[in-house]
């Protein structure tokens, strides 16, 4: 099963870059990280309180009227990794049906070849991050 | 009680007062590598604890010509006084420090309270890059001194001389073999070496601005679970990184003078044939 073209496009792009390019097109990703907004902000308060050395990742899916979804993130500042990794998934997934979320394959970033940039720790967090993404494209599916 | 080495340990005030000093040289090592992009303290140079100081090949540290490599292109002779801060408490700048004296760069200190601290208090981040006129270092052979093999942590283990496991409280107990809410991968079991004392590296730190507790705080929460100073102590975590921090505590706020970090750590001890393990 092929990826959603937009994903498909940036595991190319990344795959043909250098280590800096890696490096700072995850900069330019985690800097233009969009800020939450307010009607999100509620139920980003009523979340769980995060224990001591995690990186807390709040996603929000929204269906669009095409059946598309948007994806809402908010992460701290203080973890561009994770930030920029999140960012480039919302992107390559952003207007994706909740079916289609559901076929990318965990390991899809492997042609990417990040690991040049980044520890597999940190790459694993893509892992984390589709697994969120996967979680509310089913809560939507089932209209929740 | 004061810490018994403070000259291991400077404020943030001091590094913005001499982070321009011909001799000193600051230097950020975080975990998450992009922060240092992002914003770092003006005149800073960034180590990555991965892309770094790791070999690239097997799992170890890179070798003493690279590490001489390294310090000489970032403008670091013998005699410069290196600066280490960096994000989560400190972790990796531990990390780097520990590493830097196993290479027997002897002149090293720790921003107390690291990035939090510094951005807390409103001091100036930066994007620019500053290089420095090439250096032409030479690193000392490696001191076996202050790291454990896994050899000598089994002896330790079966000898109930101390060790001290500063991992998260469920990893310790074998419920998780990573931290929280991280991936779990890199260990096959989880649980902890016999005989090591829970200790998680976050009570050495407050959590308010990542600094140090007091000497007497310390002292108290050491020597309260029998890890005391006239004995021969590893630390331990999942692959070195926290154990740095409570290394660095062990051996210059309290002086211990024989601490281990044993950087194989549960990543390794978790993985190996016939290794004994303790769940609790």
């Amino acid at each position: 099963m092929p990826l959603p073209p937009k994903l498909q496009e940036i595991v190319d792009d990344f795959a043909s870059m250098a280590r800096e390019e890696k490096l700072e097109t995850l900069i330019a990703y985690a800097e233009s990280f969009p800020t939450l907004p307010d009607w999100l902000k509620e139920k980003r308060d009523s979340m769980e309180a995060v224990p001591e050395c995690m990186t807390p990742v709040f996603l929000f899916g929204e269906k669009q009227p095409n059946g598309g979804i948007h994806f809402y993130l908010d992460i701290p500042p203080q973890s561009p990794t994770v930030r920029g990794l999140a960012s480039l998934l919302a992107n390559g997934l952003d207007g994706c049906t909740p079916e289609e979320i559901l076929t990318v394959p965990g390991d899809f970033y492997l042609p990417m070849n990040l690991q040049e940039a980044v520890s597999q720790q940190r790459i694993n967090g893509f892992t984390g991050v589709l697994a969120h993404m996967k979680h509310e494209a089913v809560r939507l599916m089932q209209n929740k | 009680m004061s810490y018994v080495h403070p000259e291991y340990l400077v404020e943030t005030a001091w590094v913005a007062e001499h982070s321009n000093d011909a001799n000193i040289r600051i230097i950020e090592s975080d975990e998450d590598p992009l922060l240092y992009a992002i914003g770092h303290v003006p005149g800073a140079v960034q180590v990555d604890w991965f892309s770094t100081l790791q070999h690239p090949l097997r799992r170890d540290f890179l070798t003493k010509e690279k590490f001489e490599e390294v310090n000489s292109s970032l403008g670091i002779g013998n005699d410069t006084t290196v600066v280490f801060y960096g994000d989560k408490s400190n972790w990796f700048a531990c990390y780097a420090l520990w590493l830097f004296q196993y290479y027997g760069h002897k002149n090293v200190k720790i921003m107390n309270g690291g990035r939090l601290k510094w951005e807390k208090e409103n001091r100036p981040l930066v994007k620019e890059v500053v290089s420095y006129p090439q250096a032409s270092y030479k690193a000392k052979e490696a001191d076996k001194s202050i790291r454990a093999f896994r050899d000598e942590v089994l002896k330790q283990s079966n000898a109930k001389k101390p060790l001290v496991d500063v991992r998260s409280p469920k990893e310790y107990s074998g419920e998780l073999i990573s931290m929280p809410a991280y991936p779990q991968e890199g260990a096959t079991r989880g649980g902890h070496i016999p005989g090591a004392a829970s200790i998680p590296w976050a009570q050495a730190v407050n959590e308010a601005d990542s600094t140090f507790k007091t000497a007497d705080e310390l002292r108290a929460l050491y020597e309260g679970k029998n890890i005391k100073a006239d004995s021969e102590v590893i630390a331990y975590c999942r692959i070195g990184e926290r154990s740095s921090l409570t290394w660095f505590v062990l051996k210059y706020l309290l002086g211990y003078p024989n601490v281990k970090n044993y950087d194989g750590s549960w990543t390794e001890w978790g993985n190996l044939v016939d290794a004994p393990i303790e769940k609790s």
